[in-house]
């Protein structure tokens, strides 16, 4: 995975690629570059490191041009090295390529290009793809002819920018199976990973589908088709967010703001129409057999999913992890695959619509990146609106996207019967007081939780404990644990605890848990008793409660009582403050983890 | 941006040494408050700066002048009789633009790490009033809650009850427009009245400080805070203008300052921090957390730990300073001891003008002002306070002694 940003302009660039790359940093970042037109020939630089670090050294900040490319990168093929940075050039430099995603049959292309006399310096599947278009150009002479007949020849996924010495005032761009997009604007227009690359510049934007190719100059672009070559019409999709909103504000860093964006996510989220949630329940309705699909965090969003579809309509539906989805697929024209993605671009994600529609099923999607591949993808899509994540650590996307599957599980409960309307008006209540509550958790809770991470920063080994619809909470606060802090933290049901598990509980193995309130009977005592069993080996209990059972804790983070609906989402909300101030007190890079990135577009 | 400094408050609390000095003149690892700030104010590009002097005031005059060494741009403002911030802030009014955002920070506040990129960074994103705001660590009835909704700042409760609440609190460091001086002649005395006219206009927003802070108000504040700064060092730095004899032990980030001798046999143990001009004898002990302001003399067999010195004292042979605070110009006589423990381990109190107050700190010793001289083979108590100037004749077990005190 990688970030794509380039420009074509009336305007010299100066530090406009620079912004580019670094908004597109989470997209990977170990290593990145340049290439611009410097006069008659395409200058590169590049090198190891943040986009800061690279500039440091190859100052990429101040270009004096009109036309450039630049790459953030996140290594797939070939290691992070600065022969195998972005952009990468054909023999002599005539051609210039940017590339994210992975050519399948980039072997076979090298082993032809250097019969017949190519000279590689690195050992990416990009660079074949400039010696590529050169070895076309020298056959057909014309740059077009010889990108798309490149193109053509090309097996895997690619998003790709390319500059050209022999047609100097465009930026070339292809998109397959990997996101790109054209930036529209008065002097200048832009391609990109997505449109963190143009953000500061233009809110207008031409999304490029699988398949097409596009040509951008300072004052025009056109999008073709490969196949067709013939010219496509496309629509302007103006990005409604706020370019303000991109910057940190007054925060130290994206986690903590997406954190504190949460109460305005959940509003922005319980505004979304009702004709919404009805259209994916009656796709939800009318399957015999329901998938929820996602992975990582969002994998834990659907096995909430799975609990509170459970609990409130009476449903049964599968939760699966969509990496390994395409081995216990059974879909069929029966059935709905409902994904939940942030950024519409997880790779395995992607890959499990793709198998179920195959397989003639109906999918719908609840995604937050509008334009993404997902979000095209499905028959229908939910758009969560919760604004740019960009911390690597998903925290308001993941919290709305439980909302709104609670949304869907009440509209479902309403038609079978299972929810009265007393019941439903009490349910619509609750969430819309979840904003205020959240919103207290951080007002007065912080302190405490900020308090308890320093104290307990050196912690090696955590348990996090749930039970019932807190399973899932449970497991998706451990993982915010493991993510950001690098400690290890392992979420758990309680009653699954004693089943082996329980073997490494000593006095310096902790146990955070997530428990119930009081009101909630048999789920509160149940969690109480794995409590008891921890206590008994000696392992130090954190609680995060409604209040109640104080003794039992070492030590407690009591939370307002709330309705049982919207409980589960204070105890999350204190967990990943919990794990933003270790990580703080760590120091760790809290925004942009080690061996992790944003979006996951590879297998 | 303009910066305004307030260094008029009286800080009853730091004694001894708020009588002969502001607060924003004490001293850390090696240098005041105030020039920590100038310099971080430096460092984020504000060079156009507004003190405003209290009692004391002269001390600062005479330490920055016009700011050239630290290449900013100072100019004075006497306060006169302390009224409060609000009065203190208005004095200096003169010196700002209509429609003119400017700087405001509290002199007595330190931070690991220069937090003045961040507050101007939050500025530059909201345009508006900006108030940075921190989160102490355990909860305490210290500072007002701020209420926060986005970084928008919704209430401020002054005093917040029960240790269960616990949030962000004001830091001292302020952007504001220029038109908040009519709104201060309006509402009167009191600064939390400025804030709720702001929080209640929706026009107050916040800039979260993470890393470390301190308000310097209580005399043991002044040892946190020079462990928060001597935390940040991660290697030595030994210069090399130092005269340094044989046999002389460096461990850790040690840092020695040009034109100090250290003689054989010491041992200096980092973080610590010897200063320009100091003497530091055979066979001693400076072991973390000590701080040897300028001009420091340690004597022979001297052991320091914890300690901060602010300068031109001198530490008699055989003593120990340990987890104690000592101001300027003092003389302490050779076999000086600083007891810092209880025997029964419980938490050191002091007494606070009149008043005792638990440090709920396990090793505490002396705060011993500005000018004091204490003869040799004295014993000081855990958590005394020597006001400054005082003068202590030797303890004399045998004789009459002819030498004078």
């Amino acid at each position: 995975m990688c970030g794509i940003a380039g420009v074509a302009s009336f305007q010299i660039i100066d530090d406009r690629l620079y912004d580019g790359v670094r908004h597109l940093e989470y997209r990977g970042y170990d290593s990145c570059g340049v290439a611009y037109l410097n006069h008659d020939h395409i200058e590169i630089r590049k090198d190891i490191g943040t986009v800061d670090e690279v500039n440091s050294k190859e100052n990429i900040r101040n270009l004096d041009s009109f036309v450039g490319i630049a790459h953030t990168r996140w290594a797939t093929h070939g290691r992070v090295t600065r022969e195998n940075a972005h952009p990468h050039p054909s023999c002599h430099g005539e051609f210039v390529v940017v590339h994210n995603g992975i050519i399948g049959n980039y072997k076979e292309i090298r082993h032809e290009l250097t019969n017949l006399g190519h000279h590689f310096t690195s050992v990416t599947d990009t660079e074949v793809i400039a010696h590529l278009i050169e070895e076309q150009y020298a056959r057909v002479g014309d740059v077009e002819l010889a990108w798309v007949s490149a193109l053509r020849a090309l097996r895997g996924s690619y998003a790709l920018a390319m500059l050209s010495i022999h047609d100097r005032d465009r930026i070339y761009c292809a998109r397959h199976e990997s996101p790109l997009i054209i930036g529209v604007g008065s002097d200048s227009n832009y391609v990109g990973s997505d449109f963190n690359a143009f953000i500061d510049y233009t809110k207008d934007t031409v999304i490029l589908d699988d398949g097409e190719y596009g040509m951008i100059a300072r004052d025009s672009y056109s999008v073709k088709s490969l196949e067709s070559g013939d010219v496509v019409e496309k629509s302007i999709t103006t990005v409604p967010w706020d370019p303000e909103l991109a910057g940190k504000g007054g925060y130290p860093h994206f986690m903590l703001k997406e954190i504190h964006e949460q109460p305005q996510a959940v509003r922005t989220a319980l505004h979304i129409s009702e004709d919404e949630i009805k259209t994916v329940s009656d796709m939800i309705a009318g399957a015999r057999r329901v998938y929820l699909v996602g992975v990582g965090t969002t994998y834990y969003v659907a096995l909430y999913g799975q609990y509170i579809l459970a609990e409130i309509a009476d449903l049964d539906v599968s939760a699966m992890s969509s990496d390994e989805f395409r081995h216990l697929d059974k879909s069929d024209r029966d059935s709905l695959v409902l994904a939940i993605s942030q950024s519409g671009e997880t790779y395995d994600t992607v890959m499990s619509l793709r198998h179920a529609k195959e397989r003639g099923a109906k999918t719908a999607a609840i995604v937050n990146v509008v334009g993404s591949s997902i979000a095209r993808l499905v028959d229908h899509v939910i758009l969560q609106g919760s604004g740019p994540e960009v911390c690597v650590v998903s925290t308001k996307a993941a919290l709305v996207q439980m909302i709104l599957l609670a949304r869907l599980a009440i509209e479902l409960g309403v038609r079978c019967g299972k929810v009265s309307a007393v019941q439903q008006r009490e349910y619509e209540a609750a969430l819309t007081s979840l904003p205020e509550q959240i919103q207290n958790v951080l007002n007065e809770k912080s302190g405490l939780l900020r308090a308890a991470a320093s104290r307990h920063k050196e912690v090696g080994n955590w348990i996090f404990l749930g039970r019932g619809i807190y399973y899932p909470i449970a497991l998706e606060a451990a993982l915010k644990m493991k993510e950001v802090t690098y400690v290890h933290a392992e979420g758990m049901s309680g009653g699954f605890l004693k089943h082996g598990t329980l073997s490494l509980v000593d006095e310096n193995f902790y146990t955070l848990v997530l428990v119930p309130p009081q009101a909630t009977g048999e789920l509160h005592s149940m969690t109480m008793s794995s409590v008891e069993e921890v206590k008994a080996r000696g392992g130090p209990v954190l609680g995060l409660t409604f209040g109640g059972d104080e003794e039992l804790y070492d030590e407690r983070v009591a939370l307002l009582p709330v309705h049982p609906l919207i409980a589960p989402f204070l105890p999350l909300v204190g967990a990943q403050l919990l794990a933003y101030f270790t990580a703080t007190a760590l120091k760790r890079n809290v925004d942009k983890p080690r061996s992790l990135a944003k979006s996951v577009t590879v297998a | 941006m303009k910066a305004l400094i307030l260094t008029g408050g009286a800080g009853r609390n730091l004694v001894p040494f708020s009588p002969t000095r502001p607060k924003a003149m004490t001293v850390v690892a090696g240098g005041s408050l105030l020039r920590r700030q100038l310099t971080q104010l430096r460092e984020a590009g504000v060079t156009d700066i507004t003190v405003v002097l209290g009692q004391n005031g002269e001390k600062i005059r005479h330490a920055f002048t016009d700011g050239h060494d630290l290449e900013v741009n100072l100019t004075y403002v006497e306060q006169g009789q302390p009224r409060g911030i609000v009065d203190s802030i208005l004095t200096a009014r003169s010196r700002f633009n209509p429609g003119e955002y400017f700087l405001l920070v509290y002199g007595d506040i330190i931070t690991s790490g220069n937090p003045f990129f961040q507050v101007l960074q939050s500025f530059n994103a909201f345009k508006g009033p900006i108030a940075s705001v921190y989160l102490p660590g355990p909860p305490t009835g210290r500072y007002g809650n701020v209420y926060l909704s986005g970084t928008r700042i919704t209430k401020i409760v002054e005093k917040p009850s029960g240790s269960d609440l616990g949030n962000y609190v004001l830091s001292g460091m302020f952007v504001l427009p220029a038109e908040i001086f009519s709104v201060m002649e309006k509402v009167g005395g009191e600064m939390e009245k400025v804030f709720d006219h702001l929080v209640g206009a929706n026009g107050l927003n916040a800039s979260i400080w993470e890393e470390g802070w301190i308000d310097v108000e209580c005399p043991w504040d002044i040892l946190a805070a020079n462990r928060m700064v001597m935390d940040t060092w991660s290697e030595a730095q030994i210069s090399s203008q130092a005269n340094i004899e044989g046999n002389v032990t460096f461990r850790g980030p040690v840092r020695v300052a040009g034109d100090s001798t250290i003689k054989s046999g010491a041992v200096l143990v980092g973080p610590c921090y010897v200063g320009p001009g100091c003497y530091v004898g055979n066979n001693t002990l400076v072991r973390n957390y000590a701080s040897l302001g300028a001009r420091s003399i340690i004597g022979y067999g001297v052991e320091l730990k914890n300690c901060v010195l602010f300068g031109n004292s001198d530490v008699g042979r055989l003593s120990f300073v340990g987890d104690s605070v000592l101001g300027e110009n003092v003389d302490l006589g050779s076999g000086t001891m600083t007891i810092n423990e209880n025997m029964d381990r419980s938490s050191v109190r002091v007494d606070l003008r009149g008043e005792s107050v638990d440090s709920g700190l396990d090793k505490l010793g002396a705060f011993i002002g500005d000018d004091v001289k204490i003869g040799a083979s004295h014993t000081i108590a855990a958590g005394t306070i020597i006001a400054a100037g005082s003068v202590v004749p030797h303890r004399v077990t045998l004789g009459s002694g002819g030498g004078d005190a």
